[in-house]
């Protein structure tokens, strides 16, 4: 039998007064998206009079979305996967091998996430500069291939697997090679699902990557393109602009609500005591 | 064989080590030598030494200091807000066992979303003629609408109350897991003597997911201190008219990226995590204060 007392009638009634608050916004965004661009300047409280689709068909045929997409996709997977590889070997050498220091290299991994970003902006701009980087896919990559926290957080998972697994993978003469791929990164994989979304939703919505590094308009990224959609035309096409933000913003919280668990754990970082 | 064996473990070490040197080491040593030296990345050749002078413009420069005072306004109203709003969440929450992930999971969402897809829909909702203002003013709490942006006072809370309803989802998640840690014989303890569920919150719940506030401040002050994409969409790169939203970081993408100063925006860049690093020192003491 369920009995819900007074106080907490109350608070569900605070908690429906929040919800509304952090949804209607959403809201507000994809009823604009279905109004013409007058009807946006004129009521943009009111609901659509007519709803319409001009602005996704428009936006269609202004901005190429299909290349879009496929640039956002390709870096933010080709991120997540180096990622979960190398921060995973990374963590393996920490928690589960003899290495001498092991305890000194989880220090400094651990430290380097006080110091803050800003402080390599301008430093590794110009190295990448140097290198010729500029306007291409692995300057978006290849810094993103390896993170800190991500290491930070396999740690506290890898530590959770019973080092029994993998002495009787050593007796049976296998290398730490193959005890890393075939025993370790197998029992890794719900940590991994975490660490990946975490990773992948970085990718996708980093903005000041793309911004520094990509001149190049077949090379946009989706917060890029938005931007630069929105900065191009202040106060135009407005139908356009509520139609795309609404594509952008929709299949992200969509894939949120499947994987909820593995974003929350994400962000609660399992071991912080 | 032993010997055989013990650089295998250095071999999995590797991609950290060369981030490190690559990423971290090489642009920190980099960083610290363009803060001498008058630099232009188009011109390389023209590169010369300045000895302290880009220390000197920066740290007699009134606009660094205004753009550090705008974050910290900013970041005190924020951190306040977001703060008791993802509390109240939290403990809300914890009362109630039917809908709660459903709840939680909607009060997550502002965090999943890309901060330009936020902006841009924030920028609609608080213009003069969207439905915050409207309603504001036809209740009789605003008398007219403002342009909120071209104001000397407003940009930094406007933006904090954005930045509350984006972030303060995280914030809740993580008192939400310290809340479940706490061990629950102290609150029955606590009900035996008839402790109000006020008292319990302040005596029992707030002492034990101390660790838990005292990591969210620390990210709240090395993330806030930062912050770029909300000010660098809303308003030109001087921070509208009164420099009202010139942050530090907007301060050095102007210096490095518009003005083509690259020693002198590594020095802001340097100067910014020295001040970032000694405000997130400073608090983890003041509140690590009484812990033994």
């Amino acid at each position: 039998m369920l009995r819900i007392t007074r106080q907490q009638w109350l608070i569900y009634g605070a908690l429906i007064v929040a919800s509304i608050v952090v949804l209607y916004p959403f809201f507000f965004m994809i009823i604009n998206s279905f109004k013409t661009g007058a009807e946006i300047m004129h009521t943009p409280n009111a609901l659509p009079t007519e709803w319409s689709l001009r602005g996704y068909i428009d936006v269609f045929n202004s901005v190429d979305l299909g290349r879009i997409f496929l640039n956002t996709i390709f870096i933010s997977i080709s991120v997540t996967v180096l990622n979960c590889l190398f921060s995973s070997m990374v963590a393996f050498a920490i928690v589960k091998t003899n290495m001498p220091g092991r305890e000194f290299w989880l220090k400094m991994i651990l430290s380097s996430m006080m110091i803050p970003a800003i402080l390599f902006t301008i430093p590794v701009y110009m190295m990448m500069y140097d290198w010729g980087w500029i306007n291409t896919y692995r300057v978006l990559i290849i810094p993103g291939s390896i993170s800190a926290y991500n290491i930070f957080l396999l740690v506290q998972f890898m530590k959770q697997i019973d080092n029994a697994y993998l002495e009787a993978a050593r007796i049976d003469g296998a290398s730490e090679f193959r005890i890393f791929f075939k025993v370790v990164l197998p029992m890794l994989r719900p940590a991994l699902a975490t660490v990946g979304i975490l990773t992948f939703m970085g990718a996708w919505n980093d903005f000041m990557g793309p911004l520094l590094y990509i001149r190049d308009d077949s090379m946009l990224t989706l917060q890029m393109a938005l931007f630069k959609f929105q900065s191009d035309v202040p106060g135009g096409k407005l139908e356009q602009l509520w139609a795309m933000t609404t594509m952008i913003a929709v299949p992200v919280v969509f894939v949120f609500f499947f994987l909820q668990k593995n974003f929350i754990k994400a962000f609660t970082g399992v071991g912080i005591k | 064989m032993k010997l055989k064996q013990n650089w295998i473990p250095y071999l999995f070490l590797t991609p950290w080590i060369l981030y490190f040197l690559v990423f971290l080491l090489y642009p920190f040593f980099l960083s610290f030598q363009n803060s001498f030296l008058d630099i232009n990345v188009l011109n390389p050749e023209n590169t010369r030494f300045v000895g302290l002078g880009n220390w000197i413009t920066v740290v007699a420069d009134d606009k660094f200091w205004l753009s550090l005072f705008n974050v910290l306004f900013n970041q005190i109203i924020f951190v306040t807000l977001s703060f008791f709003i993802a509390l109240a969440a939290a403990l809300m929450l914890n009362e109630i066992s039917v809908l709660a992930s459903l709840f939680r999971t909607i009060l997550f969402v502002p965090v999943i979303t890309s901060i330009t897809v936020a902006m841009i829909i924030f920028d609609f909702l608080a213009a003069p003629t969207g439905p915050v203002q409207s309603a504001l003013v036809s209740s009789g709490v605003m008398e007219q609408s403002v342009f909120w942006k071209f104001e000397q006072w407003l940009p930094m809370p406007v933006i904090a109350v954005f930045s509350s309803w984006k972030w303060f989802g995280v914030q809740m998640i993580i008192f939400l897991g310290g809340i479940a840690s706490v061990n629950k014989s102290l609150y029955e303890a606590a009900d035996l003597d008839g402790a109000s569920w006020w008292r319990k919150v302040t005596a029992i719940t707030l002492p034990m997911i101390k660790p838990q506030i005292v990591f969210v401040l620390t990210i709240n002050i090395i993330n806030g201190l930062q912050m770029f994409v909300e000010v660098f969409m809303n308003f030109d790169l001087q921070g509208g008219p009164y420099n009202a939203a010139l942050t530090p970081v907007l301060y050095l993408y102007q210096t490095g990226f518009e003005q083509m100063k690259m020693g002198q925006a590594s020095t802001i860049g340097l100067l910014l995590a020295l001040i970032i690093y000694a405000l997130t020192m400073m608090q983890i003491k003041l509140t690590s204060k009484g812990d033994h």
